[in-house]
């Protein structure tokens, strides 16, 4: 069974057992604008919640991505580095960024629900 | 003269508009305490005429290098400069325009930059160049930061034949961060001293950063020193003379990482040491974190090749306090002058600048070590720069600039172990006649 | 057309011979150096004269600039450059004196340094001026890194900077070259400085404030006499960013303000030449307590002789090679000169008449950022003109076909859809009269024909540039077709 989760930091976790597809979401990626570089980690380096795994920059802004979870990288998707705009165009799908193996089950109770993650933002734009 | 165009029937309908009644009320809201009670003091405005004269009043004071017969080098250089190059470079619409913020409205100086750039590219074999640094020291000093960035390490390492202005900017930039820049000294033939360089070399090294020619105009051995370098993973900065590069190696062929230096032997006048601008290239791999600005090529929304500033996230406005570097007004005009100079003088005018520069350096340097009480001291696989030793070195210099001669730069300014030491550059303004002009004084002062 | 690179109009054995052949027996390279140190070949263009005049004016035509446009650019301050000041700098008696030439045969440059100084001291109510740094960015570095050394001297333990949220870039990123961590505070709804917020992040580790004031919003800061009091209780330092010091000539003194320490732009309100983005020059003014810390060499006077002394006792050590940008020094002096007293108050008050008006005439089309009257440039908020569907940015490109510079956009960063107006002393009321025109044309096509607006400029060398596929698709440089790379 697979959870969508989100960060305050508006990145995405979709959790499959112990592993967690992981990108920023619609709201992240319209304020950044058009994405024109992503700077991924490394196969195999490990994340930690809350810190930075990676770099986006858009023509106007330039921002950290922080990991919503701690764990392994197990897969990164390569493919975007060459099409940044597919974070732009589908962030949920094409704009996956990493795939990491994570073992705190805790961790995951610190993260919204999509419910909980709409209301967070309809706060933040205002 | 405020170069105003208001007319008093403007300024009162304009203040009308606002509903002001005069200009004290635009400065109202300001603290009372701290307006300004008095004019201030300094003298009253003058007319174009009486503005002329009292700055060329000034001028006159100077005596420039047309007066004499100058030998000086040293980091800034009297190289000719094509009449067309001050024409084009004076055009008001480089000369009045902003950064090229505004695509649309600044093809010219995009395009302009974008050659600098390649130009830039060209000769030092790298893959990618920024828009101009200031100078060739804050050009280091970037360089070297940049070296921090990539490598994540502590040491500096630098060559005292380096520029001593560039140390010392060095030092300064590096001064308010916690990194360490480790000087290690010439050996007895003016080149790096190797074993010193092992000694420093440690796995915390960041870069190793190298003058070449250096400071008394030496060729280095770059390509064995950058393979030392690697030993350690990391990287080698390569101060030098772009005009040296119509003849030297490709610093990228010799595996360095960052070139950097001053442009100024590229179409700008000696201006007293400025303006003259920094330059920067590095591999592709180092792009991102390269200082200052950038021009790129695209396409207008209809396909056609347009140019703008690009990859801006690294910069000041955007990334704020985590920019690779605080620069935002750079020395664009200069660049966008080398890369018209370099343009005029074409492939075979610059060899030919580059060349004849050495060949009458070589000529200077061959009837110096003829002469008796005179010592070239290093070898002769120099650029256009070079040493020479004479007792008194610094009595000689007043003797001959009494002679209207400038022998060149004294030594011992900068150097202690160099007293008698004194660096004389030809640039291809020299004439056989101005050399042997020159021995002829120096014969003279040192029999008379 | 495209306009093809000078690279693609080279043709080999074409060019025009500048140098003189020297009357020595030429060598080859590889008879004077060892041939591993020598380059293979060298590919750069074969040109005639006439190809690159006719290629480099055809550039330049493609350019906006002060002289063939309106530019208010703000906090640029784009005002006219006077053309005495160019015939000036251009003389062979300034060009081409050598740096290391001995003093005695540069004692004119040497006076102009020290009368300089002197002006700009009684201008600003500082004790002294170096001329190293080359641009505002690099002034804010010496005089941040004086800064340092002063509360190194002292042993104060300091670690933070207080930057506003409407600063410049440069400050929080000289900040961090310093070693410096930034605090941000935010401003006030009125774009001010919140002096609550700022007492509370006064702790003792805070090293300096850096302000602009005018702010970047084109607002006194009507407290600044408070905040220097809150610096100055806890020995942090008050440090000026004079971008904007344009409005204040003759009307206040930084020093009087409370500022230790201040650059101001020679590029900007001295009304040197800005050349596509530089050379600039930064002239940095410290108080006498801040004296100690400059830069060597300075430029003394010794009987009736000019002389550069490097005996400063604390000098935090060397900012540039040599003695800064002099060339630009010459053409502020020249101005400084011509100005005098009167003019320079006349530009203050006719600057801040100008962005006065401009405000006034637009305000019921687009909404000041502020309710607090504006000095010499005013910020609009375009938030009315986005939501009927033109941003910021659109508006800006519609200008360039009414032949006009566009105003700064989404700076400050704290503005929506900011448009920063700076129109400068030296515009006529006709020029600014024409601007608040196609202004008002503007947000009227927004209602009529919108599409005028998304699409601009249609007059211009090229369509709307994409900087998004620029910064896609890297392309960095000319490349020889067939190079491997």
């Amino acid at each position: 069974m697979s959870v969508l989760k989100f960060s305050k930091t508006h990145e995405w976790a979709q959790v499959e057992n112990n592993l967690a597809t992981i990108g920023i979401t619609d709201y992240a990626q319209k304020s950044l604008g058009d994405i024109v570089f992503i700077e991924l980690p490394a196969l195999g380096s490990k994340v930690k919640q809350g810190l930075q795994f990676g770099t986006i920059e858009s023509t106007k802004a330039a921002s950290e991505l922080f990991s919503p979870l701690s764990g392994v990288v197990s897969e990164i998707n390569k493919e975007l580095i060459n099409n940044p705009q597919w974070v732009n165009e589908e962030p949920f799908v094409r704009g996956w960024m990493m795939k990491i193996k994570f073992e705190n089950n805790n961790e995951l109770n610190s993260l919204m629900d999509e419910a909980a993650y709409k209301e967070f933002v309809k706060k933040e734009a205002h | 003269m405020p170069y105003i165009l208001n007319t008093e029937k403007d300024i009162k309908e304009m203040l009308e508009a606002i509903g002001a009644a005069n200009f004290e009320d635009l400065f109202k809201h300001l603290p009372r305490e701290i307006l300004l009670k008095e004019p201030l003091r300094i003298s009253s405005g003058k007319d174009e005429q009486e503005t002329r004269k009292i700055v060329e009043s000034l001028a006159r004071k100077n005596l420039p290098l047309g007066r004499f017969n100058s030998f000086l080098g040293a980091g800034c250089y009297d190289h000719y400069i094509p009449a067309a190059l001050s024409y084009l470079i004076g055009r008001a619409e480089f000369l009045t325009a902003y950064t090229p913020y505004q695509a649309e409205s600044s093809q010219g100086s995009l395009q302009t930059i974008y050659e600098y750039q390649s130009y830039m590219c060209l000769l030092t074999g790298m893959d990618v160049s920024n828009a101009s640094l200031f100078d060739g020291a804050s050009a280091l000093a970037e360089s070297a930061l940049m070296s921090l960035r990539i490598t994540k390490k502590k040491k500096v390492i630098v060559s005292s034949s380096m520029h001593p202005e560039y140390l010392r900017v060095l030092e300064t930039y590096l001064s308010g961060l916690d990194f360490i820049i480790k000087e290690i000294p010439f050996d007895a033939a003016g080149l790096i001293d190797i074993e010193a360089f092992k000694r420093a070399l440690s796995d915390d090294t960041a870069c190793l950063a190298l003058q070449s020619p250096n400071f008394f105009g030496l060729v280095e051995d770059v390509k064995m020193l950058s393979a030392l370098t690697k030993q350690k993973n990391a990287l080698v900065i390569m101060v030098t003379n772009p005009m040296s590069l119509a003849i030297l190696k490709e610093p990228y062929k010799c595996g360095v990482d960052i070139v950097c230096g001053d442009g100024q032997a590229l179409g700008g006048n000696v201006n007293f040491g400025g303006p003259s601008f920094g330059f920067l290239a590095t591999r592709n791999e180092f792009m991102r974190q390269m200082p200052g600005r950038i021009v790129g090529k695209t396409v207008d929304c209809q396909g056609k090749p347009a140019y703008c500033l690009t990859l801006c996230a690294r910069e000041q406005h955007i990334r704020r306090e985590k920019a690779t570097s605080n620069i935002c007004s750079n020395q664009s005009l200069n660049a966008m002058a080398a890369a018209i100079y370099l343009a005029l003088m074409g492939k075979e005018g610059i060899k030919e600048a580059a060349l004849h520069s050495m060949n009458l350096a070589h000529y200077l340097y061959e009837s110096l070590s003829k002469i008796n009480g005179v010592k070239v001291i290093f070898s002769n696989t120099f650029f256009n720069e070079f040493i020479w030793q004479v007792e008194d070195a610094k009595k000689i210099i007043r003797k001959l600039r009494k002679k209207n001669i400038i022998a060149g730069f004294y030594m011992g300014d900068a150097y202690r172990e160099f007293r008698d030491c004194i660096l004389s550059c030809c640039t291809e303004k020299k004439s056989k006649e101005d050399i042997d002009d020159f021995i002829a004084a120096l014969k003279g002062v040192l029999n008379g | 057309m495209e306009n093809k690179v000078i690279f693609e109009k080279g043709k080999e054995g074409r060019r025009t011979r500048y140098l003189t052949k020297p009357e020595i027996p030429l060598k080859r390279a590889d008879e004077l150096l060892p041939k591993q140190f020598l380059r293979e070949n060298l590919n750069l263009p074969s040109l005639g004269e006439l190809d690159v005049v006719r290629h480099y004016t055809n550039l330049s035509r493609l350019n906006f600039s002060v002289d063939t446009n309106f530019y208010p650019l703000g906090s640029c301050t784009m005002k006219y450059n006077p053309k005495v000041n160019e015939a000036l700098a251009s003389m062979e008696e300034f060009t081409h004196v050598h740096p290391y030439q001995p003093s005695t045969d540069v004692q004119g440059a040497l006076e102009l340094i020290f009368n300089l100084e002197q002006i700009l001291c009684e201008i600003t109510g500082m004790n002294r001026f170096t001329f190293q740094a080359s641009s505002g960015a690099a002034g804010e570095l010496t005089g941040m890194l004086m800064i340092r050394k002063y509360h190194a001297i002292k042993k104060n333990k300091k670690t933070k900077v207080i930057v506003p949220d409407s600063a410049h870039g440069t400050n929080p990123a000289t900040s961090s070259m310093c070693g410096y961590q930034t605090v941000i505070i935010e401003s006030k709804e009125n774009g001010l400085i919140d002096l609550d917020k700022l007492a509370k992040s006064c702790d003792s580790e805070v090293a300096a404030i850096m302000l602009t004031n005018p702010n970047t919003l084109g607002l006194f800061e009507e407290n600044i006499l408070k905040i220097s009091e809150i610096a100055h209780k806890i020995d942090a330092l008050l440090y000026y960013d004079g971008a904007n010091f344009n409005p204040l000539l003759g009307i206040t003194k930084p020093i009087t303000m409370g500022f230790d320490a201040i650059h101001l732009n020679l590029h900007k309100t001295f009304s040197t030449p800005h050349g596509c983005g530089g050379p600039g020059a930064g002239a940095v003014g410290v108080s006498l307590a801040m004296s100690d810390f400059l830069p060597a060499p300075l430029v003394d006077k010794r009987g009736e002789d000019f002389y550069l002394n490097y005996k400063i006792k604390h000098s935090i050590g060397r900012v540039r090679s040599f003695y800064g940008n002099f060339n630009v020094l010459i053409r502020a002096y020249a101005y400084l000169t011509s100005l005098g007293a009167d003019g320079l108050k006349r530009v203050a008050q006719n600057a801040v008449l100008n962005a006065a008006y401009i405000r006034e005439k637009l305000k019921q089309y687009y909404e000041p950022c502020s309710i607090l009257p504006s000095m010499h440039e005013v910020v609009f908020s375009c938030s009315r003109q986005k939501a009927r569907g033109a941003s910021a940015l659109e508006i800006a490109k519609r200008l360039l076909d009414y032949g006009m510079h566009p105003p700064t956009m989404y700076f400050p960063l704290i503005v929506n859809e900011a448009l920063m107006v700076e129109p400068t002393e030296t515009e006529s009321k006709e020029t600014l009269d024409n601007f608040i025109e196609a202004m008002i044309n503007i947000d009227k096509e927004i209602s009529e024909e919108i599409e005028k607006v998304k699409n601009a400029p249609h007059t211009m060398p090229v369509k709307r540039v994409d900087e998004v596929y620029a910064a896609r698709n890297l392309n960095l440089r000319w490349q020889s077709p067939g190079a491997s790379f």
